[in-house]
């Protein structure tokens, strides 16, 4: 799309406006999250610039605070249990959407995918409610089936995607030629799909440790989360801590994009051979 | 499936350093948080598991009662202890949230008269005044607010006011700024035509309020000069000037309000005995004392008193004066309990306007 | 579930030729069907025990009524057969002083006080008083007697909203979300001005949602139309950019707002030093705070759609349309523009009904006058304990979200997002 001796002055003008913009968008969209890098190295006590000096004690804080490393290790534990049961079921019932043809398919993945669809308020609220009369408000188990139920759909969607290059035929033919389901699901199924089960996997632990609303309904002190402790930090307590943690926050989501965005990559060149034009 | 194994192998780990952790007998106690939250560790709860050995977990919540009555619903308590503002001691109490007990068993009766004495469920442990706060290195001599007419008067000194998103406080605060004398204020804003009167001197500030919803906020926005002066709570003021080396100054000869807070023990709680034993403990007035020196708030044992430093005195309002808006007694607990949903909203409604 | 299977046009092919093997090839068939029911099923029973059950039992609490009935058992039954017109006779104040001598002291008592309250303001004090004051005499008119502790008790409105709260089902809660209430006489009435508070709140929140739907599709459409037609390593530069607040916590992204924006924020500070301002403008805890914070969030959502549906609009259409004489603001408006839209629509669909539940953002870097409906679910939930309020406001927030599913949700495509 080089732009040529023919192309109008007015398009080209359109053109170099437009990258402007588009430079300057996207700075916008990036600036403000690396603004709270430098703060979080504040020698002082506000979160306003220009710092008075840098000092570490803000991680410092986050690492050595029983508060904060109690929520990160809450994070992390809930979020793995989270990716576990979500992927396994996400991931089976792909596999079934993908093999099995009758009535109610395009129902039951609404169904399965309704609850990207629906305001996370909504179902935390509804999550207090249920959970409340269920004795699991104030337990990991209840936040994980909570995290679970939010991540679900997005191990479903990624793990469909994957599959929708692939012959519903060829395990099947795998386990004509005798095959144990094991065997065919190891050898055949998962190496094709895997790229898209990692992502979905990548996908359902962010949805988890990301997860505030939910958390602030129905956890207890117990199974207090990253976000939730960076959240009462904001609304309760301003201290530059929140930025050390929003820094370590920030940390694990972006090195996850990346290995999303490579997961991707592997898994486009993988299949151009197969020339599945997609 | 390597990474699987690894994932959950670090989760089975988890587990049980959680629960490793959680041996010992821990009751857990809900405080307000924040800076205050921290004083009362270790002044408080940090003493207290030295002494007696008792685990002591914190939570904080914003004086949210459906928290409780979800865990007291369904029998399953993760709070023991509650640190519960007048109007949720008397709510939680009246809807079997909290135990009933009679803590003249436990502290000195007489030392919580002047504050109106025990709750039939929670016990008085720190009074919490609100004030007229302004910053005395931005407001000199004349510039310097002596009364609320003059928070009121923006001609005077222009910047935006702050004061609490909420109409308990704000609106007694109103009346104060109408005229009002303090010790009367609990007397106009529940007789019929007080609220109309509050809410009518509100909208004369209204387009020069900044609202705040959480204390540090409330300092936030003086520290900060995002306000020229404030509605603010002398815990937080202290706070405030003590960590970041500042000189904000509170106006007490305007009148303040004075809420006490409450320490109440979760119904049904198994380990109530616990509870109560450290509830005891901050009511006594050497741990009084000592949390309170370090705090800044008045203490609601009055044997405490004695045993503050002089200087921790003279910062504390004249318990003597009559500036004093007590945010006490059946009158004023009753009008807020009956009236409080419908004032609420009609103050969300004033405010989004 | 049950799931029917529907026969294959192979199947049905083979059977013409091969009756025997058809019989094969169809129990085949169903037992391949059984095998992936049977991958699918826990998914489904998971998704219908922890997400829809608890979703249809939050949405029945906005009718849902129990109070009356179980804590005053006597009185509803009396008000159930009562017309509702002037004053009850003698029996109803009997069932009540009963019903109310018998949870005197218990938190009974304070639960129904709470619920009436909603209804009436002042009606929880004055049923803890009568039950101060209860049992009453002997043999005494329960009517004077009560009466007589409070003349509040003669009041036909307390009566009438006791003869409309009494029954199992209520739609009080579904009018208190719209700003209406029941007369004594049954009619609907707006309420008073100063308690209207919901109406506004729809306004303002779809009044948010709206700007912040235009603000990211007249943004992102350029942004877009720019990537799409770079060469592909700074196309993948550009969308890595993108990518990366898309994948960074809401809460961070947020707070870095209050941050930025704050009087003494770096937004301010650097606008100053520039000249520009002489004093900070007033950007966090309000409306611009809001929408600002917000079109940071949801910007990559209306960029990512609109992104990957000109990366497939061909450029020889526009050339085309181009040598034919068109101006390239015709070939925009004719050619490019509607070759975009499902693009833009998906976009502004998603950006729009993300926007509608908008919860967290608001909360922190908005004032108190930019709160939107997830704001008061919240509140009505935790704070206020008004459990049925907030599970109506949740209702009619479902209610919009739903409207624009089914009305552009194939646009949508959900399945071919990348949505996070």
């Amino acid at each position: 799309m080089r732009s040529g001796s023919s192309t109008p002055l007015i398009e080209r003008l359109a053109l170099s406006g437009g990258r402007a913009f588009t430079y300057a968008v996207l700075v916008f969209l990036v600036a403000p999250i690396f603004v709270v890098f430098p703060l979080s190295f504040t020698a002082g006590q506000l979160l306003v610039f220009p710092l008075p000096g840098w000092s570490l004690q803000w991680y410092r804080e986050f690492f050595t605070s029983p508060l904060w490393t109690g929520a990160l290790l809450n994070s992390l534990f809930v979020g793995i249990v989270t990716t576990i049961v979500a992927t396994v079921l996400g991931t089976m019932a792909a596999l079934g959407l993908h093999g099995a043809r009758f009535r109610l398919k395009p129902f039951i993945m609404a169904l399965l995918v309704t609850p990207i669809a629906v305001p996370v308020v909504i179902i935390a609220v509804s999550a207090f409610y249920f959970f409340a009369a269920v004795n699991l408000v104030g337990t990991y188990i209840g936040l994980i089936l909570a995290h679970v139920a939010l991540a679900l759909p997005f191990v479903v969607i990624t793990v469909s995607a994957t599959l929708q290059g692939f012959d519903p035929n060829l395990p099947r033919a795998a386990a004509s030629l005798g095959a144990s389901p094991l065997r065919t699901l190891r050898t055949v199924t998962l190496p094709m799909i895997a790229p898209g089960v990692a992502s979905g996997s990548v996908f359902a632990f962010v949805t988890s440790f990301d997860e505030l609303v939910i958390a602030l309904f129905i956890t207890s002190p117990q199974q207090r989360t990253l976000p939730r402790q960076i959240f009462s930090g904001v609304s309760e307590n301003i201290s530059p801590t929140i930025t050390a943690a929003a820094v370590v926050l920030l940390m694990v989501s972006v090195v996850l994009m990346l290995v999303m965005e490579w997961l991707r990559a592997r898994s486009e060149r993988m299949r151009r051979p197969v020339g599945a034009e997609q | 499936m390597r990474p699987v194994h690894a994932a959950i192998a670090t989760a089975i780990v988890l587990t049980f350093a959680q629960q490793q952790a959680l041996g010992a007998e821990t009751v857990t106690i809900v405080t307000q948080g924040g800076q205050p939250g921290d004083v009362q560790r270790k002044t408080v709860f940090e003493p207290f598991t030295a002494e007696t050995g008792v685990q002591i977990r914190v939570d904080t919540f914003n004086q949210e009662l459906a928290r409780l009555r979800t865990q007291v619903e369904t029998g399953n308590l993760v709070w023991d202890a509650v640190s519960l503002n007048p109007i949720n001691e008397v709510a939680g109490c009246e809807e079997g949230l909290l135990e009933k007990i009679d803590w003249s068993k436990y502290a000195r009766p007489e030392a919580f008269e002047a504050v109106g004495g025990f709750g039939e469920c929670g016990a008085p442990y720190l009074a919490s005044p609100g004030a007229l706060v302004f910053d005395s290195d931005r407001l000199k001599g004349d510039a310097a607010p002596k009364s609320w007419a003059d928070f009121w008067n923006v001609a005077k000194v222009p910047g935006k006011r702050a004061l609490m998103y909420q109409p308990d406080q704000t609106l007694e605060i109103a009346l104060m700024a109408d005229g009002v004398p303090p010790s009367d204020v609990v007397k106009v804003l529940t007789a019929p035509g007080g609220v109309d009167r509050a809410f009518k001197k509100l909208a004369e500030l209204k387009p020069h309020i900044k609202w705040w919803k959480s204390g540090d906020e409330s300092m936030q926005l003086l520290l900060t000069g995002e306000v020229s002066m404030g509605y603010g709570w002398l815990g937080r003021v202290n706070a405030a000037n003590s960590s970041n080396n500042r000189k904000l100054r509170i106006v007490w000869d305007a009148g303040y309000t004075n809420a006490l807070i409450f320490l109440g023990v979760m119904k049904g709680s198994p380990r109530k005995e616990a509870a109560i034993r450290l509830i005891a403990y901050q009511l006594s007035a050497p741990v009084q004392a000592r949390h309170m020196e370090a705090l800044g708030n008045p203490p609601a044992n009055a044997d405490a008193s004695p045993l503050l430093s002089e200087a921790r005195r003279a910062s504390l309002p004249d318990p003597k004066s009559r500036n004093g808006m007590m945010q006490a007694g059946q009158q004023y607990i009753n009008f807020w309990l009956d009236n409080g949903d419908a004032i609420r909203q009609r103050f969300a409604t004033f405010v989004a306007q | 579930m049950t799931a029917m299977a529907s026969a294959s046009p192979r199947s049905v092919s083979v059977a013409v030729e091969n009756p025997g093997l058809a019989a094969q090839v169809s129990a085949s068939e169903r037992k391949h069907l059984i095998k992936m029911l049977a991958l699918l099923a826990p998914s489904v029973i998971f998704t219908a025990l922890f997400f829809v059950l608890p979703l249809a039992l939050f949405m029945f609490r906005s009718v849902d009524n129990p109070e009356i009935q179980t804590y005053l058992p006597r009185t509803a039954e009396v008000m159930q057969s009562w017309s509702g017109q002037g004053e009850p006779d003698e029996a109803a104040f009997a069932a009540i002083a009963a019903d109310l001598n018998a949870i005197r002291g218990q938190p009974s008592l304070g639960l129904i006080g709470r619920r009436l309250n909603y209804a009436l303001p002042g009606a929880r004090g004055l049923l803890t008083k009568t039950a101060r004051r209860l049992p009453i005499a002997e043999g005494a008119s329960a009517k004077d007697a009560l009466i007589a502790i409070d003349k509040q008790w003669a009041d036909p409105a307390l009566w009438g909203v006791l003869h409309q709260q009494s029954g199992r089902l209520t739609d009080f809660y579904l009018l208190t979300a719209l700003d209406l209430h029941k007369s004594p006489e049954g009619e609907l009435r707006r309420v008073a001005p100063e308690q209207r508070i919901f109406i506004d709140l729809y306004g303002r929140t779809l009044s948010v949602s709206l700007t912040v739907t235009a603000l990211c599709l007249l943004i992102g459409f350029p942004v877009a139309a720019v990537m799409a037609r770079a060469g592909k390593r700074a196309a993948s530069w550009m969308l890595m950019l993108v990518l990366v607040p898309f994948w960074t916590s809401l809460l961070v992204r947020s707070t870095a707002w209050v941050i930025l924006l704050q009087n003494e924020g770096l937004v301010n500070k650097a606008l100053m030093a520039l000249g520009i301002i002489s004093s900070p403008l007033p950007l966090v805890f309000n409306r611009a705070g809001v929408i600002i914070a917000m079109v940071h969030v949801l910007l990559p959502y209306a960029i990512l759609p609109i992104y990957s549906v000109m990366k497939g609009v061909s450029g020889n259409h526009l050339r085309a349309a181009a040598s034919l004489g068109a101006s390239p603001l015709r070939v925009f408006r004719t050619v490019y523009l509607p070759l975009t839209l499902p693009g833009v629509a998906a976009g502004g669909t998603l950006v729009f009904v993300l926007s509608v539940g908008f919860y967290v953002t608001p909360a922190l870097v908005g004032g108190p006058g930019d709160q939107m409906i997830g704001y008061f679910i919240a509140y009505f939930t935790n704070s206020a304990v008004n459990w049925g309020l907030a599970s109506a406001l949740g209702a009619f927030l479902l209610i919009v979200v739903a409207a624009i599913y089914l009305a552009l949700g194939k646009l949508v495509g959900f399945n071919r997002l990348r949505v996070r």
